[in-house]
């Protein structure tokens, strides 16, 4: 395929692979051809006909050899046609042109053509100043028109909450309808009628039933698809553009924000660069409002007596420091815990547990607030293979067969699931989605295997899938330590026998085999996960299980293979990669390592704690029983995030000193002692990792929101007041000091990362390569995990849908909300409407309750109350409820047991607020 | 299948529609013919609009179902093609060839003396509901121009005594 | 028996019940299942059809056994045949009659067609308003695999084809056979890239030839009688006969017919028998209206492929509309651009927007209110669209007009000068359009 082909664009050679579209190869000889139905993630189309150049081929003698014409150049035979560039393929010795007589006149003759029903109206036109329309006008066009007679007109339209319709000004190029089709899989947008009466619209008119992802407006090349929440705000030109990377999940799009004043006023895709380059989610798009919200902290706040205070920034800073030392030199450093920093960026986690454990001396970290279980720290590492190179997302749409382990991607990672839809629609990709309920990749349209395993069932799963894998040929490539391991995990999963997996997991082995065995004999394969395995009380067991899946498939050795871990948050990555842990040091170093450690004291300049810290949930339940006496709490609502709600109540209350950074008062800040207000991602600089691991740079757009700082800023300040000797200029100066110490990220320069840097793999350390049974001295020992394994399954009392014990709740991220700052706005919640409890219709039947009703859903702790969805894409037996309305608090329930969280629901009598524990 | 001629009847559908009995064993039969579903768009659109006479928007979304097609997709489908009834027609529907070779032989005369006659312009329908008329191109019968089809039943040849001849046959 | 009306195809036309298995097998039909079918290999059929020098009669005249031999050899795809029974171009008729008398021929025509490309399952897409024919070929299809002539062992050779007909909507492009698979697979109906050509991939991607139903049903008088046998008609070029539609003020319109290469002023004066009382011939459009017209002074043009575009134009799909000398140039070229412009399905800008264009300034000279420039524009107008469409639709409406400019520029420029026709016979019928201004 890739063999090279010589072809003369414009008299200028260039040397491309063949099946190289013209497009492409004049864009590699710097010529310019335009487009406008032509896009990169679409297959060619070749309708507006723009691109149209002269082709010809060397003119062939009866001895297949090429004529020569006078002067010895080969004679070229012109094809009678102009050709369109963007669907044809280069040759070798092709000659095009694009300037010639000809070409010029049909290309001419296309614009004018294009401007045939095109109104004039630019200067009312949201669009004008960045249309392509226009661009290519003034570039190709005639500077005056021939067109004088009455040009057909549409009505305009809204398509719902976000995209605004003015067909007269579509040139049918069709990247709107395909876009929605092959990349988002929504299918929302059709072309109604025909020939010049072709119009882009929805079914019978109506408000477009998707995502909202807006997608549709930031390929349209003209006017004719424009955002109506930026309806005539801004003109392009009065905006400062700045690209840099989403918020919202850990799949790191680029994003560029168009700002005016200190005021957001759109986001934007990037159309050629980051990783997603034009694609936005909904909350990506549309969800920028929080950081012009009103409510945003302005001040610092200091709870001396019983209330908020505001204060001085030093004044904050004074007394967390004064207050932090005091509780360390009465209660020892073991009393102090530092938790979350998920969302803040690299340089940022690294100063947050610098100062946990060089200046005050405790290895309590934890970013993993939302875990229920103590897993180790390297768990989530090793289960993606270490430092093997990870996934890309151009890999993920070129995998023959991708894996998803319990996670709805439209919630979870929204780009990761159009990487996933356009690689089935154009590259055959196979999908198979583990998930009890129908999630939409779980959907018909998609083609794929659907292991829709009964709620709770996830570790039965992961074994039967494992168990099944044995039975496959080996892959090749294996680690010694994991070819050792085998005998012991067979064994291990002995006791699985068709009908215990069926009985478990209400799948049969059958398809649970067929399902190992695409993923053993896919080529290139992918594995997803997140927070349906990593927020679970077996997550370590599960951790193991998708390692040993794997491996066994080889999916941890297959060229353009990997696992992949979508964590919950924009920097989830980067806060394990900075160890934001309690047993290793940025770069995944033990902290019981001497040798490891010793680079870091060396650098910080003093001894380092050298036994692993508490976990998330240790810290939970210290803090609640008052051994631990003071807490930092960086941009993690954890009131919220905590798996369980009266333990973070009762900790917080019992805690000394809190101190939270946050944007807003969320009620975790309302429950601290002191509140440092946080600048926004868009008004700082810093490093993100994405799931990819990739590393990319944090822009700031704007200046920071009066009286709100960076983070690292904060952190700096209060171990200066602690008398730390920290002198950081810059962000880039952390960052220098990161690549110098954490192994994995060394290498890296601040000046690479813009907008997207490299991913960071390390082939030495510091990672243990896979073994299974994961006996890697910090976490189970193999017996343990071949005890979970096998012995733990007959008792994995997964549900059946007619026990009457009650029901197992379902969470998930939806896709209109993530978070508290996507609530901060008035499009995203408008847009993912009340929370609602959603069940299969029997379900409904037997709990008596119709749709709109209110259900009280109790669990062992406390109780919630929503009015009911019907849905039949939700199993028998459970109930579910999406984790991300800010007036939803799951954790209220009660913790999870193996099985899931048990809950019981009834109607209730009246619809009252929710919330009340 | 039935007769040809002018079977088409107006019903007006309600929303929520499923295929009547009658409807399903060709449905069937049809979805057989193909190696997908979404092949048979086509006819069973045709069968909704026999079954109903036209193609309500209810109509669309059965079967969008039935062939399992995105809602919107089905909508431009039916959209494109002319023959779908996306409104109600008359029981008559006179559709009368306007193409070149009609023309050449009357058949803008024709259609004049149909919208004077029935009272009733272009895609209108008479008050009584029994005729709608039409303006198509093309029917494939140049030979025999001008000419019309009431519903699917052709008539060539014609002349405005014909074709008053041809309105009287028509209850 | 009734009078033979040509020599090949329309020999046995009106043979009374001639629809039936019963009549079609008394007058030989079907002889080839036995002699062909299991007995001749593929290849060999494919060979004897690429000796006969058969054209494809939808249009484009490309030959069929060439055609055929595309469909790759060993490809482990199944393999389709769709005959192409959408009979769309203005001026064409043809088929419909061939289908509605003889629906056997062509039933015989695609199992030998099939069983040369190994094709297991045929398709026949009708047009819309053909949903009668839909019955009388059901029936058709019906009776012979009751006879064993369709089914899982045809006639006992083993070779197994199963046949469905499948009903258009109202579509003139769906005559475009990329457009026609479109539809056929249940989406809008527009044409797609070539390559990859159907041959290699077209329905549901696997190899697919599609073939017109007058060129289908050649192929069972050629594995019959031979290759050299058919060439007892025709030129070298364009070997055996073709059915020409005619329309217009002729004695007798209808179909007709004749040895490929007959000049057309000999169709015109013996089987159509002149013009009507009071009627001359001002020019001819031969090949269906989306070829250029012939001025009355090139009737002795040949009826075949060659000579057809020596004189500039094409014998397309054999739909010869007969213009008259009172007919307005103008108003006929009006006619068939406002048809391409209903007819354009939106996919390519030049063809969506310029038959737009074209028909406004069409339009503005019919009203009266043309200007000179008009007439460059309209010619422009039509080349900017010529040869940059996506498909040919887009050449089929810019051809036309740009040969009536050539030829009758006199009577655009009489439209803008005077504003009125040179000539009209529906004087009335525009006047009642366009009111008192109208350029008739």
């Amino acid at each position: 395929m890739s063999r090279p082909c010589r072809v003369n664009v414009n008299g200028r050679i260039v040397e491309v692979p063949s099946g190289t579209l013209l497009t492409d190869a004049a864009r590699e000889a710097e010529v310019h051809v335009p487009i406008f139905c032509s896009h990169g993630k679409l297959p060619p189309l070749g309708a507006c006909r723009i691109c149209v150049v002269e082709v010809g081929m060397p003119k062939l003698g009866p001895d297949r050899q090429p004529v020569l014409g006078a002067g010895g150049q080969p004679e070229i035979a012109w094809m009678p046609k102009v050709q369109t560039a963007c669907t044809t393929t280069v040759s070798d010795g092709m000659h095009v042109l694009t300037e010639s007589p000809a070409a010029v006149k049909a290309r001419k003759g296309v614009m004018e053509f294009l401007l045939v029903n095109h109104p004039l109206d630019c200067p009312v036109c949201d669009e004008g100043g960045e249309c392509q329309l226009q661009d290519l006008a003034f570039a190709f066009g005639h500077d005056f028109s021939r067109m004088d007679e009455a040009k057909r007109t549409f009505d305009s339209e809204d398509l719902g909450p976000v995209v605004k319709k003015e067909a007269n000004r579509c040139i049918v190029c069709m990247r709107c309808v395909r876009y929605c089709d092959e990349v988002m899989g929504d299918d929302a947008l059709t072309a109604h009628q025909r020939g010049v009466w072709t119009e882009i619209s929805s079914f019978n008119r109506q408000p477009l039933e998707c995502e909202q992802c807006g997608n549709c407006i930031e390929v349209c090349p003209v006017g004719a698809l424009t955002a109506l929440p930026y309806r005539f705000k801004a003109r392009p030109w009065d905006l400062r553009q700045h690209v840099t990377v989403c918020p919202y999940c850990s799949n790191g799009c680029s994003v560029r924000l168009g700002v005016r004043g200190a005021e957001v006023l759109r986001a934007r895709g990037t159309e050629f660069r980051g990783i997603n380059r034009e694609y936005l989610c909904v909350r990506g798009r549309f969800g920028y409002e929080f950081i012009n919200s009103p409510e945003r902290l302005s001040t610092p706040l200091l709870k001396l007596g019983g209330t908020l205070e505001p204060a001085g920034f030093d004044e904050a800073v004074t007394f967390a420091a004064s207050r932090l030392g005091e509780i360390a030199a009465v209660h020892g450093p073991a009393s102090i815990a530092f938790l979350g920093g998920e969302k803040v960026t690299v340089e940022e986690a690294y100063l947050f547990q610098k100062l946990a454990r060089a200046v005050l001396g405790t290895n309590h970290v934890d970013s993993r607030t939302r875990w229920p279980a103590a897993v180790p720290g390297r768990a989530v590492l090793k289960a993606t293979g270490g430092g093997r190179p990870a996934l890309t997302f151009e890999e993920l749409v070129h995998a023959q067969e991708v894996l998803i382990l319990g996670d709805d991607l439209q919630g979870e990672g929204p780009f990761a699931q159009a990487q996933v839809i356009r690689g089935q629609h154009q590259h055959g990709l196979h999908l198979t989605v583990a998930h009890p309920r129908r999630v939409k990749l779980a959907g018909v349209k998609f083609q794929g295997l659907w292991l829709d395993y009964r709620p709770g069932a996830e570790l039965p799963l992961l074994q039967a899938l494992t168990r099944a894998a044995l039975d496959l040929p080996r892959p090749s490539g294996l680690p010694a330590e994991v070819l050792e391991g085998l005998p012991a995990l067979e064994q291990a999963l002995a006791p699985w026998t068709p009908s215990r997996v069926e009985q478990a997991t209400g799948l049969s082995m059958a398809s649970i085999a067929d399902a190992a065995r695409r993923l053993r004999e896919a080529e290139r394969k992918a594995v997803l996960f997140g927070r349906a395995l990593t927020e679970h009380p077996e997550a370590l067991a599960l951790l193991h299980a998708v390692e040993n899946l794997a491996w066994l498939c080889g999916a941890l050795s297959a060229e353009r293979s990997a696992v992949m871990y979508v964590g919950p948050q924009n920097d989830t990555q980067g806060a394990l990669d900075m160890g934001l842990l309690p047993d290793c040091l940025p770069g995944y170093v033990a902290v019981e390592d001497a040798q490891g450690r010793r680079a870091f004291e060396q650098q910080w300049g003093g001894p380092l704690p050298s036994v692993p810290g508490k976990t998330a949930p240790e810290i939970l339940e210290a803090a609640a029983a008052g051994e631990i006496k003071a807490l930092w709490i960086v941009s993690d609502n954890w009131l919220r995030s905590a798996p369980d709600r009266r333990l973070a109540e009762q900790a917080l209350g019992e805690a000394e000193l809190v101190i939270v950074n946050e944007l807003f008062l969320t009620e975790t800040a309302r429950a601290a002692h002191v509140v440092f207000p946080a600048s926004s991602f868009a008004e700082k600089e810093g490093v993100m990792v994405n799931c990819e691991r990739r590393l990319q740079k944090n822009v700031r757009a704007l200046s920071p929101r009066k009286g709100s700082r960076p983070d690292w800023e904060i952190f700096q300040s209060v171990a200066q007041a602690l008398g730390a000797r920290w002198s950081y200029r810059t962000v880039e100066d952390v960052f220098r000091e990161i690549a110098r110490l954490a192994p994995n990220y060394r290498g890296m320069h601040w000046a690479s990362l813009l907008p997207s840097g490299a991913q960071w793999a390390s082939a030495d350390r510091p990672v243990v390569p896979g073994s299974l049974g994961g006996a890697d001295g910090a976490g189970a020992t193999r017996d343990e995990v071949a005890a979970r394994a096998g012995g733990g399954a007959a008792t994995d009392g997964a549900p059946s849908p007619s026990a009457p014990a009650g029901l197992v709740l379902l969470s998930g991220g939806v896709l209109f909300l993530q978070g508290s700052l996507s609530q901060r706005g008035s499009l995203l919640p408008r847009l993912a409407r009340a929370a609602r409890a959603s069940l299969h219709p029997e379900e409904a039947k037997r709990l008596r309750v119709a749709a709109g009703e209110p259900l009280e859903i109790e669990g062992s702790a406390g109780h919630i109350r929503l009015p009911v969805a019907i849905d039949p894409g939700v199993p028998e037996g459970s109930v579910f409820v999406p984790y991300a309305h800010a007036d939803v608090d799951l954790n209220r329930l009660g913790a999870p047991g193996r099985a899931g969280l048990r809950v019981t629901a009834r109607r209730a009598t009246e619809l009252e607020r929710i919330g009340a524990g | 299948m039935t007769e040809t001629h002018d079977g088409l009847v107006t019903v007006a559908a309600p929303e929520a529609l499923e295929w009547p009995a009658a409807c399903r064993g060709e449905i069937e039969r049809v979805l057989s013919r193909y190696p997908n579903r979404r092949s048979a768009v086509l006819p069973v659109l045709w069968i909704a609009q026999r079954q109903w006479g036209w193609i309500s928007a209810g109509a669309l979304r059965l079967v969008a179902r039935t062939v399992e097609l995105p809602e919107p997709e089905v909508f431009g489908i039916a959209t494109f093609y002319t023959m779908f009834n996306l409104a109600p027609v008359g029981r008559h529907h006179l559709q009368v060839c306007m193409t070149i070779s009609c023309s050449l032989m009357g058949a803008d005369r024709l259609f004049r003396h149909l919208e004077e006659r029935l009272g009733i312009g272009h895609g209108q329908t008479t008050a009584d509901g029994r005729f709608t008329l039409r303006r198509v191109e093309c029917l494939a019968a140049c030979g025999g121009a001008p000419c019309l089809q009431v519903g699917f039943a052709y008539h060539e040849n014609l002349d405005e005594a014909k074709v008053d001849a041809l309105l009287e046959t028509l209850p | 028996m009734s009078a033979s009306r040509g020599p090949l195809l329309f020999q046995d036309i009106d043979t009374p019940g001639l629809r039936s298995l019963e009549v079609y097998r008394g007058q030989g039909g079907y002889q080839t299942i036995g002699t062909v079918v299991g007995a001749k290999t593929p290849d060999e059929c494919i060979e004897i059809v690429k000796a006969s020098g058969l054209r494809g009669r939808g249009g484009a005249g490309f030959p069929t056994g060439l055609k055929w031999s595309f469909v790759p050899k060993g490809s482990p795809k199944p393999k389709y045949l769709v005959c192409n029974a959408d009979e769309s171009e203005p001026g064409t008729f043809k088929d419909r009659e061939l289908m509605e008398k003889n629906p056997h021929l062509l039933i015989e025509g695609m199992i030998l067609s099939a069983y040369a490309i190994q094709a297991h399952v045929g398709y026949l897409y009708l047009r819309g308003e053909f949903e009668y024919l839909q019955r009388i070929l059901g029936q058709a299809i019906g009776e012979a695999q009751v006879a064993g002539l369709l089914g899982d062992d045809i006639a006992g050779s083993g070779f197994r084809l199963e046949l469905h007909t499948h009903l258009g909507a109202g579509a003139y492009i769906c005559g475009e056979e990329t457009a026609l698979l479109s539809s056929l697979e249940g989406y809008r109906g527009q044409p797609r890239l070539k390559p990859p050509f159907p041959a290699v991939e077209g329905l549901y991607a696997c190899p697919t030839i599609v073939n017109n139903v007058e060129t289908l049903m050649n192929v069972p008088h050629i594995l019959r009688h031979g290759a050299q046998w058919f060439r007892q008609w025709g030129t070298e070029k364009s070997p055996g006969t073709k059915i020409l539609s005619v329309s217009g003020p002729v004695q007798r319109p209808g179909n007709h017919e004749v040895p490929m290469g007959l000049p057309l002023s000999a169709l015109l004066e013996g089987p159509c028998g002149g013009m009507r009382e009071g009627f001359r011939v001002k020019a001819v459009i031969p090949g269906g209206s989306s070829v250029p017209l012939l001025p009355a002074s090139r009737l002795d043009t040949g009826l075949d492929f060659e000579s057809m575009a020596a004189a500039g134009t094409l014998l397309g799909s054999g739909g010869v509309i007969v213009i008259d000398d009172q007919t307005c140039i103008v108003d006929a070229l009006y006619n068939i651009t406002r048809f391409y412009e209903h007819e354009s399905c939106g996919k390519c800008t030049p063809c969506r927007e310029g038959t737009y264009w074209m028909s406004e300034v069409f339009e503005r000279l019919e009203s009266g209110h043309g200007r000179e420039r008009d007439i460059d524009l309209l010619f422009d107008v039509s080349d900017n669209i010529l040869g940059k469409s996506f498909c040919a639709l887009g050449d089929a409406a810019a051809m036309p007009v740009m040969g009536a400019i050539q030829h009758f520029r006199e009577e655009f420029e009489y439209h803008v000068k005077h504003k009125r026709c040179l000539v009209n016979r529906r004087r009335a019928e525009l006047e009642a359009r366009f009111g008192e201004t109208a350029a008739v």
